[in-house]
């Protein structure tokens, strides 16, 4: 698995190409079937509150656990990022404010430099290494699977526990499905984005996660929370 | 428990819900629909507080926001005591307990009455200030006896049971008031499709159409407002929000409204249910619609219970079928004020007389008060009241027609009540909290929002707009403006409903009553009823030289009381204008500043209390730390473990084991809460050269290297170590506090001042899990965990990192050493963090491996003298005042942050602050942290201070104590002696040396 310190280093430059590859060290973070891995709410035990929980909740709750997150760094007007990047994930980069979803993988706008590409855990170093192999120049491409988590939240009443959550504007008018936001979340953040009429999810980071299972419990209380596993 | 004065038909209470309260300990009856006020007055209650400053017996006066005496003391239970209820906004419940605010010991015998009695001339406006501000050190004294005096209210001394929330909000429109402007603008806006919302602070929108006397197509306004609401509540576009005050209207259209969302059920809100909730709103149109305050007049004895707003009488009469007395006298300067003549005669009680203080009243109320046998006694003026308790008559006379002067002769009537109405204030409140400045207008003698700069517009009664048609029809265009304005495009209008109104005469302007004997010694005619202020005290503030009403205002504390003076302050400002012969616009009125209502403490916090006032962070290993008996020191938001007591242990002997571990054994911490800033670029090296003040250029792959990093002034700010991973690649640490500040650091250099660089950073913090094995036995423990990095002494040398996997993880592992012992800091993805410690444990067990936390660190660290930036550092050391000179290079091509800062003259002269370490003379006295050093501690104070310590332990592996401090001239005073005088007297002597206590070269941790 250790795929150690200059995969890159090596790669040949193509010939007549100006800009160089970086010299990075990548490593596949994903340890093989024995070790145990622990999401930011395995404490909390969803699973098995999810059995008690009640079922008629306004509010679901679900973590999307243990997925595989990486954070790609880029000019969005440097083309030869944009092309190589389409290329391997085979759907454009999304502009400001959007989500593109395509198959198992979701890729989120976050800032004008800044995606956050979020898969299945196994295929993440597949990935990095897929998107080191076409990019050229300056880029960045960091694994933070294990710094963050998803939160997904369906029902009819996550509007009004977004709306106690963020200052930013989520009726459907200002925040369509496939928009995605970083903003405020409580005294915290999150990438908020909707992929559907009653469906979001939050990706917040690990050391505050409990701090926002906290708070999103007791925000929906008065709804119904519901857990699923 | 009857109540007299509650008729038996009419009004919008239900009969059928009777409702039991309490009221200074007394129980009386109901109907849900009353307030406490409307049920207070309905049993014959006349007084509901004592006044401020003079204790005089005060009774109900208004019927809404505005109302000065009856403020409330609410709660059934210690813990949900609430101070400063208005009565007249309190929704009745059963079971509602409450008692008067002001009145200490009792409201209706009062010791402060006393002086009140003895007339104003003890207590004249300034007193407070006068007498109480001298000597300062008293204030705390006077100041507790004026609050129990003056009835503020008192706070809950238990936690309040209840829960309050925030919630933001986006809308087109925002329309402020459910009146009948209000619901017409709520209405037209509501048809183009924009977002709305209508906020109205009472229980039920409608505002004055719930008892006007109007007609709208043809039936009662009610019916009319009735059906506009269920219209605009079958809008999905629409959000209604009764009982909620807009409190604030802040810059860029932010609204801030309190809902009171249980406080008319229970005492304490439903489980689940949130008591108060606290809208922010964002709006892109605001339409005040926020209508208008009646003023009541200026005259002798107008507090006296049963003295009231006449539109207050119609209110209680309409609205709670409460007439609250028998025989009625009204004065009025305007024609609206008659409705309440005429709503009490229809209530079958006798109107005495109404007072018109114009000459010749025009108007069709004149003609009605004709057909209806009303006397009027037109040119005159009620001048004084008769009572105490309650009024028992007025005294009525000609006043001339400036309004100034009493004519004469003085004429007796006997009744209970006196309805006054001077008319109407718009309520210009919100639109001058951005800012604005309120206009004043002759016609409506009032003043009107001014310009503003916010996305605003009015409608009804707060442009001084007072027929009915007019309001409806400011409210339609408002609405349909505003949506218009917000981007909506179609917007039908609305054809205006037909009103039977009333024409209505030209009203006078006056506000002060005259009485036959000048201001100063007729009786009390006060102006602000919460603070005592009468119209005498204003005319003596403006003739002791208070001549900006900003200052009268302070001086008289002339809306000064929970009131915010909403009553009062124009009658107020009117007076100071007369009094200095200004005109009331050249006067102008004083600031109006958010919040229109008090708000209580709950609702400012929302869920940011308890448990949720602030994040916790943890690290991946947190749940271990809690089985294990860690307890926890914050560090930033994060909890990291302070020390392991095992039973029995005291701190020091936890911290005595845990030292002895990392120096004897094997020892680990959790270090996942340092900073960790992953940097890739080809230019990240050269960054790290200009934000480092130590070289970085020829650090190899594989080599990790400690930085300081300082601000512009050459003061040391973080520091931490940086691995170089690939040439274009390092991973930055930071202090566990100074993380986030440090990436901004980078971000704002890159950002602002070298964007041609190619760097990104990336905070990885959250994504590896760090754990430092410490100690000669950890080389040993780690080697069973690994088996593919090759952790022998020459092939991983101090300072090195190697890649590689520990307990089947992916892992970094750097050489590194916080304690100066053999030591490896161990990076795990954060999911595999937990799953790791426990095998380093499982392993661990053999060589007793020992979990210590940030003292045992602290301490560690200072044995040998290595800071800690922020402990030992203060903004105001540069690295060289640190003795870390090692650390800074001088032969960078390119400058580093800093590097002009620390070369300053100041920072270049000798007898700086130097950081020394400290040794007591007695090895067992520790120097409490942020001692003072002295040269002579026979000093006479104030003494020459030298220096004060910055850290201080004990440490176990020494068997003494040490400290480090800053010293002035320090390195140059090496084995000389300090002093550092203690609060209890006592003086602890030490002699300054080198801070590193231990194994001075290094040898501990390169075995």
């Amino acid at each position: 698995m250790s795929d150690v310190t200059n995969v890159e280093a090596s790669s040949p430059v193509q010939a007549g190409e100006q800009a160089a590859k970086p010299q990075v060290a990548v490593m596949n973070l994903l340890a093989g079937e024995g070790p145990r891995a622990d999401s930011p709410l395995a404490h909390a035990e969803l699973g098995a509150i999810a059995k008690q929980s009640d079922a008629k909740g306004g509010v679901c709750l679900q973590e999307l656990k243990l997925l595989g997150h990486l954070v790609l760094r880029g000019d969005p007007n440097n083309q030869s990022f944009v092309a190589g990047v389409t290329k391997v994930l085979g759907v454009a980069l999304p502009a400001a404010l959007k989500t593109e979803v395509i198959g198992e993988l979701s890729v989120h706008w976050v800032s004008p430099d800044e995606w956050l590409l979020i898969m299945p855990a196994k295929q993440a170093f597949q990935l990095e290494r897929e998107l080191r192999a076409e990019l050229t120049g300056h880029y960045a491409i960091v694994n933070v699977s294990g710094g963050q988590t998803v939160l997904r939240l369906t029902g009819p009443d996550v509007d009004k526990v977004l709306c106690k959550s963020t200052p930013y504007d989520v009726h459907e008018r200002n925040f369509p499905v496939g928009k995605v936001v970083t903003s405020v979340f409580a005294k915290s953040q999150a990438v908020i984005s909707r992929s559907g009429e009653e469906a979001w999810d939050l990706v917040v980071r690990r050391s505050f996660a409990d701090y926002l299972w906290l708070w999103l419990q007791d925000a929906s209380a008065e709804y119904g929370l519901q857990i699923k596993g | 428990m009857t109540q007299n004065n509650r008729l038996s038909s009419g009004g919008r209470i239900d009969r059928s819900q009777p409702l039991t309260f309490t009221f200074n300990g007394k129980q009386y009856q109901g109907f849900k629909g009353d307030t406490v006020a409307s049920a207070l007055l309905a049993n014959g209650v006349d007084i509901v507080g004592r006044s401020f400053k003079y204790s005089r017996p005060r009774g109900v006066i208004a019927a809404g926001a505005e109302e000065p005496n009856a403020i409330l003391q609410m709660g059934a239970t210690e813990a949900t005591q609430v101070p400063n209820v208005r009565a007249t906004q309190q929704e009745l419940f059963d079971g509602l307990v409450c008692q008067v605010t002001n009145g200490w010991p009792s409201a209706e015998f009062d010791v402060m009455g006393l002086v009140g009695k003895a007339g104003g001339s003890f207590m004249p406006p300034g007193f407070y200030y006068k007498t109480f501000m001298y000597p300062q050190s008293m204030w705390d004294t006077y100041e507790k006896c004026i609050r129990k005096a003056a009835g503020l209210g008192r706070s809950p001394r238990e936690n309040d049971p209840d829960i309050y929330d925030h919630i933001n909000q986006h809308v087109d429109v925002m329309i402020v008031g459910g009146g009948a402007a209000g619901l017409a603008a709520a209405l037209s806006a509501s048809r183009s499709g924009a977002r709305v919302i209508l906020a109205d602070e009472q229980a039920e929108l409608g505002g004055s159409l719930l008892h006007a006397s109007e007609s709208i197509d043809g039936r009662p306004a009610s019916e009319w407002a009735a059906e506009v609401i269920a219209q605009l509540e079958a809008c999905d576009n629409v959000q209604l929000l009764p009982r909620s005050t807009v409190n604030g209207y802040h810059d860029h259209n932010f609204l801030t409204i309190h809902q009171r969302c249980t406080d008319h059920l229970l005492d304490c809100a439903p489980i689940g249910q949130a008591r108060q909730r606290m809208h922010r709103v964002r709006a892109k149109w605001v339409v005040l619609a926020t209508g208008a305050h009646e003023r009541p007049l200026v005259f002798a004895n107008n507090d006296v219970p049963g003295c009231m707003l006449a539109s207050a009488v119609t209110t209680y009469i309409k609205r709670y079928s409460v007439v609250p007395g028998e025989r009625l006298v009204l004065m009025t300067t305007n024609d609206s004020a008659y409705q309440a003549a005429f709503d009490w005669a229809e209530s079958g009680r006798f109107v005495v007389a109404i007072v018109d203080t114009r000459a010749h009243p025009g108007g069709d109320v004149i003609d009605e008060a004709n057909r209806r046998g009303l006397k009027v006694i037109a040119g005159s003026a009620v001048i004084e009241v008769k009572g105490s308790k309650r009024v028992t008559g007025v005294s009525v006379s000609a006043i001339n027609q400036l309004g100034d002067k009493a004519l004469g002769p003085v004429k007796h009537l006997t009744c209970d009540t006196v309805a006054s109405s001077g008319g109407w204030s718009p309520a210009v409140h919100l639109s001058c909290h951005t800012g604005s400045r309120p206009v004043w207008r002759d016609d409506v003698i009032g003043f009107v929002p001014g310009n503003s700069q916010q996305k605003q517009l009015t409608a009804g009664a707060i442009n001084g707009t007072a027929a009915l048609s007019t309001c409806l029809q400011e409210g339609f265009q408002a609405g349909r403006e505003a949506a218009i304005n917000a981007g909506f495009d179609t917007v039908p209008s609305i054809s205006l409903p037909k009103v039977d109104e009333r024409h209505i005469g030209a009203a006078m302007a006056l506000f002060h009553i005259p009485h036959s004997k000048p201001t100063s010694r007729a009786p009390k005619q006060f102006v602000d009823f919460q603070t005592d202020v009468t119209a005498a005290g204003i005319e003596i503030a403006t003739r002791e030289g208070y001549e900006s009403i900003e200052h009268v205002k302070r001086y008289t504390a002339m809306g000064f009381g929970t009131d915010q003076g909403k009553l009062g302050n124009i009658n107020g400002m009117a007076i100071a204008a007369k009094s200095m012969n200004k005109t009331i616009p050249e006067t102008g009125t004083t600031i109006f500043r958010p919040n229109y209502t008090p708000v209580t403490f709950g609702a400012v916090a929302g869920r940011h209390c308890g448990e949720l006032f602030d994040p916790k962070r943890y690290s991946a290993m947190h749940s271990w730390h809690l089985k294990n008996g860690a307890l926890f020191e914050d560090v930033g938001l994060w909890k990291r473990p302070w020390y392991f007591p095992q039973a029995g242990e005291s701190m020091q002997e936890s911290l005595n084991r845990e030292c002895k571990a990392a120096r004897e054994g094997v020892a680990i911490l959790d270090a996942s809460t340092l900073g960790k800033i992953d940097i890739q670029g080809k230019d990240a090296r050269e960054f790290l050269g200009r934000i480092y003040t130590n070289a970085w250029a020829k650090l190899a792959i594989g080599k990790c290297r400690y930085g300081l990093m300082c601000g512009e002034d050459g003061m040391v700010f973080d520091d931490g170590v940086t691995a170089c991973l690939a040439d274009d690649h390092f991973v930055m640490t930071t202090t566990t506090g100074g993380a986030a500040r440090v990436l901004e650091w980078l971000e704002l250099y890159h950002q602002t001042e070298w964007p041609e660089m190619e760097v990104y950073f990336n905070t990885v913090t959250d994504q590896w899990s760090t754990m430092t094995i410490s100690g000669p036995n950890s080389r040993k423990l780690l080697s069973e965990l690994t088996g593919d990095i090759d952790l022998s002494r020459d092939a991983f040398k101090f300072m090195d990192w190697h890649e590689g996997t520990v307990a089947g993880v992916p892992a970094r592992v750097f050489r590194i050493s916080f304690t100066g012992e053999l030591s490896f800091e161990v990076n795990v993805p954060a999911n595999y963090g937990l799953y790791v410690w426990e095998k380093v444990f499982e392993h661990g067990a053999k060589y007793n491996l020992t979990p210590y936390g940030t003292e045992t660190m602290h301490i560690l660290r200072a044995e040998k003298g290595f800071i800690i930036a922020g402990q030992d550092t203060d903004g105001s050391v540069t690295p060289i005042d640190l003795g870390m000179d090692w650390c800074v290079s001088n032969q960078k091509p390119y400058s580093y942050i800093g590097k002009r800062g620390m070369n300053r003259e100041d920072c270049l002269r000798k007898n700086r602050k130097q950081l020394v370490g400290l040794k007591t003379k007695r090895s067992d006295v520790v120097i409490p942290e942020g001692s003072q050093a002295v040269a002579d501690p026979n000093e006479p104070v104030p003494m020459t201070m030298l220096g004060h310590i910055t850290s201080s332990y004990y440490s176990a592996c020494l068997g003494r104590s040490i400290a480090m401090g800053m010293i002035r001239d320090g390195f140059e005073r090496m084995g000389q002696t300090v002093y550092y005088p203690q609060p209890d007297g006592s003086v602890i002597e030490a002699e300054i040396c080198s801070p590193i206590f231990l194994d001075p070269k290094g040898e501990r941790q390169n075995v």
